[in-house]
């Protein structure tokens, strides 16, 4: 119990430390801003299109790729986020100091990147019955959400371990929100090629709304945990 | 407070800190003596449990250091060689945020910088502190938990001597509330003054353990050195301090009192290391 009194105070101080470089605003901002541009806007597009070009439909096959998207993007950025702050605080040596205090090194680890994975899967799942444009039953979208999460935690890992500064780190992030674009694989090429692809972890949410089957989401999780393990013992080791 | 038996550990493929023994009692002031590169911080990270890969046994409050729970921390204080606060931050809520990570009674922020001279620099920022100020800065947040455990890796390193005074005194006062202290340094002046005990440590090894004093006395007794006039021309002398008795010259000139100058000279814990080790300090 101590442990989440002394985790919860350093999420918070995490807060107060990004809140001063309006961070914050804009990491919680966003998701809602984005959602909703994309709610109105594409469909709206869509219109225009299908008008323009005369056919019955231009991006609507694609709504559930948004959706992936969608879903993954709350995730990328609290986790970036999250990362910036870990790659500061590793400048100025607070990281190996916090892991000889009270909240130690797994405390650490779960004030900066599971505390931010959850609140973003927590908001990711609230708005993508809002925000969706293709219409998934609740167990898909919770998939959606749990799926960006994990790829959110990703992203933050490889950042923090394959980065020594911040400069790098930013520079990173874009490189590693990559792995966000295996989604699309499923989509324009055919298997088994695509399956060259297999082990980015949102090819297989790709393959679950191309092919409209939960069963490849228990794929996407074991692929996210396999990375998650790996960069764990990287960043211990580092 | 902590036994250390059979400790080996390496960085590398090549062995370094090779098969040590020791025990460092509570309530004593411990000191790795030696100079740099010797293995006194990797000696200190291995009793945080910070380096779980060692062979052997090091026990710290009870606890074996590669396998202790969260719980360890809390009756431990750390001192790093480096600077751990948040240059962005205020000292005061540096102090602030560390502090309220623990789930004791905590120390008076305020009281512990004027311990250390900082009582009138608490508002400024990290980054806007001198070298000296963020030594004595990262000292006292050591203490913020009141740990009974306290390990410091070079406190007085790059201190002038007035803020050097002031830091001593406060480790000695910590002493005084039965603290345990393991600290490191390869300031011989600092060791002798402030250590129950120290280990000379070069290359990964202990070379001799005791305190200051015994360790002092064990080599050489104290020498007296002499001087008077021959023909006009100065001549000196010297013998050990407890056989000047034996010293026909020294007696005939006390009778005769004829000494220009007499001066007796105890070998320093720096003269001790460099017979023992072979290596200087620095
Ligand atoms: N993380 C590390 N990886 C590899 N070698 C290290 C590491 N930390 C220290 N060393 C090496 O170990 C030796 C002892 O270092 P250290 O314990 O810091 O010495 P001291 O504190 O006595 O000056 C040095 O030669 C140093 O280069
Ligand atoms: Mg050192």
């Amino acid at each position: 119990m101590s442990r989440i009194r002394s985790i919860s105070i350093s999420f918070i101080h995490m807060l107060k430390f990004v809140k001063k470089d309006m961070m914050l605003l804009a990491a919680g901002v966003s998701p809602v801003m984005i959602g909703a541009a994309i709610r109105f806007g594409i469909p709206f597009i869509e219109n225009l299109l299908v008008k323009y070009t005369g056919l019955p439909y231009v991006m609507e096959p694609y709504y559930g790729l948004i959706d992936i998207l969608f879903a993954a993007i709350t995730p990328v950025i609290f986790c970036f986020v999250a990362a910036m702050v870990i790659l500061e605080e590793h400048d100025d040596h607070i990281d190996r100091y916090l892991f000889v205090t009270d909240l130690g090194r797994r405390g650490y680890y779960i004030s900066r990147i599971i505390v931010p994975a959850v609140i973003a899967f927590v908001i990711t799942a609230a708005l993508l019955p809002i925000f969706g444009l293709s219409d998934q039953v609740v167990a898909v979208e919770v998939s959606l959400a749990i799926a960006g999460t994990l790829q959110g935690i990703i992203i933050a890992l490889l950042v923090v371990t394959l980065s020594s500064n911040k400069l790098e780190g930013m520079a990173l992030t874009k490189l590693s929100s990559l792995l966000m674009l295996g989604a699309v694989v499923p989509y324009i090429m055919p298997k088994p090629y695509s399956y060259i692809l297999s082990f980015m972890p949102s090819f297989w949410t790709g393959m679950m709304i191309n092919e409209n089957n939960i069963v490849y989401m228990a794929a996407c999780v074991a692929v996210s945990m396999v990375w998650i393990a790996l960069l764990g013992i990287a960043s211990k080791n580092k | 407070m902590i036994q250390v038996s059979n400790l080996s550990f390496s960085y590398t493929k090549k062995p370094f800190i090779q098969d040590m023994n020791f025990e460092v009692h509570e309530g004593e002031i411990f000191g790795f003596l030696g100079p740099s590169g010797a293995g006194k911080s990797t000696l200190q990270k291995i009793l945080l449990g910070m380096l779980p890969g060692y062979t052997g046994s090091a026990i710290a409050c009870g606890t074996e250091c590669n396998r202790h729970d969260q719980d360890f921390y809390q009756s431990i204080g750390v001192d790093f060689e480096y600077s751990t606060m948040y240059e962005k931050l205020t000292a005061r809520e540096n102090l602030e945020f560390f502090s309220s990570l623990y789930r004791q009674r905590v120390r008076s922020i305020d009281e512990l910088l004027s311990l250390v001279g900082l009582e009138n620099d608490g508002d400024k920022k990290v980054t806007a502190y001198s070298k000296g100020m963020k030594s004595r800065l990262n000292f006292i947040k050591a203490l913020v938990h009141d740990p009974k455990l306290l390990f410091l890796d070079e406190p007085t390193s790059g201190l002038d001597p007035t803020n050097s005074r002031m830091m001593k005194d406060v480790i000695l006062e910590e002493k005084k509330k039965g603290k345990t202290i393991l600290l490191t340094t390869h300031n011989m002046q600092d060791a002798t003054e402030l250590c129950d005990r120290v280990a000379f440590i070069v290359g990964g090894k202990i070379f001799a353990l005791d305190s200051p004093h015994n360790l002092i006395m064990s080599r050489g007794a104290a020498k007296i050195t002499y001087s008077w006039l021959d023909n006009d021309i100065e001549k000196t002398g010297s013998c050990q301090l407890d056989r000047a008795s034996e010293d026909v010259t020294l007696k005939g000139l006390i009778n005769e009192n004829r000494l220009l100058s007499i001066h007796s000279s105890e070998p320093t814990l720096n003269d001790i290391f460099i017979d023992i080790t072979g290596k200087t300090l620095v």
